[in-house]
């Protein structure tokens, strides 16, 4: 087993655990704390794979502004930020069809075929070219629904709306 | 990067996405639902990744999967914002941030 494939299995162990914590710890700001850890370790994955510039994206705009965000919206919304989540319990429903999506899914990879490709390094400055050339429309398009949502959100928070 | 066979990594993803759809089945607070739903968009970009990286046919632009990754980092972030102010709109309606008390919709 390659360094490689080590660090990828100990970094898949943490985002895994650090996502179910998040989703299972009753105080929301420790769910920020837990799911800062979360992004900061998929971009660890993002360099893993060659792909420093989604790395660098990830931890600016996840685990820095998503996060961030997430913060100021408990803080608005509570009187004590740290005041915890009323119980709702897990039921065995929704835990039981996680577990048939999860295991639905893993048989469906597995029946892949179990080859390595060939793994294929990308220059940043090629990336951008494509981003401002071929990919043009894409980038046309995150800008308009940027813009919308911008628009979306003020008109939402805006004092004085009934 | 070798060794790294297509269904490992794909199982990770595949975790990432049933923990999100646990997520979003068992909460009730509308942040912690964002959270879930990003916790699903981070599992698609890693896929997006990960056969950018280990492109399975040559001959096709391969950067389109970061090109794409890229460009669902920007609608994650905006989808981020546009459910926050729903979550203050809801507050100042509501007073609360649960989604099980906002029932006007239902007939």
């Amino acid at each position: 087993m390659s360094p490689e494939e080590l660090a990828f299995l100990a970094l898949a162990a943490i985002a895994f655990i650090t996502g179910l914590s998040a989703l299972l710890v009753r105080e929301l700001v420790h769910t920020i704390l837990w799911i800062g850890i979360f992004f900061v370790d998929l971009s660890a994955i993002y360099f893993l794979l060659s792909a420093p510039f989604l790395g660098v994206l990830q931890l600016g705009v996840y685990a820095g502004a998503v996060t961030i965000l997430l913060l100021f919206g408990i803080m608005v919304t509570r009187k004590r930020i740290f005041s915890r989540e009323a119980a709702t319990g897990i039921g065995a429903v929704p835990t039981l069809l996680s577990v048939v999506a999860f295991v639905f899914l893993l048989i469906a990879v597995t029946s892949l075929s179990s080859t390595t490709p060939t793994f294929t390094t990308y220059d940043v400055s090629a990336l951008s070219t494509y981003l401002f050339g071929a990919g043009g429309p894409w980038v046309l398009l995150l800008s308009l629904v940027m813009l919308a949502a911008l628009a979306g959100a003020i008109y939402l928070v805006r004092e004085g709306r009934e | 990067m070798s060794g790294l066979t297509i269904p490992e990594f794909l199982a990770l993803a595949s975790a990432l996405l049933a923990l999100s759809i646990f997520g979003v089945l068992t909460r009730r607070n509308f942040i912690l639902l964002l959270i879930a739903i990003e916790i699903g968009m981070n599992a698609a970009i890693l896929n997006f990744i990960y056969f950018a990286a280990f492109p399975l046919c040559a001959g096709h632009s391969a950067l389109s999967g970061q090109a794409i990754a890229v460009v669902t980092i920007g609608f994650a972030a905006t989808e981020v914002a546009v459910g926050l102010a729903i979550v203050l709109a809801l507050n100042r309606l509501k007073g609360t941030t649960n989604v099980a008390e906002s029932t006007e919709l239902k007939l």
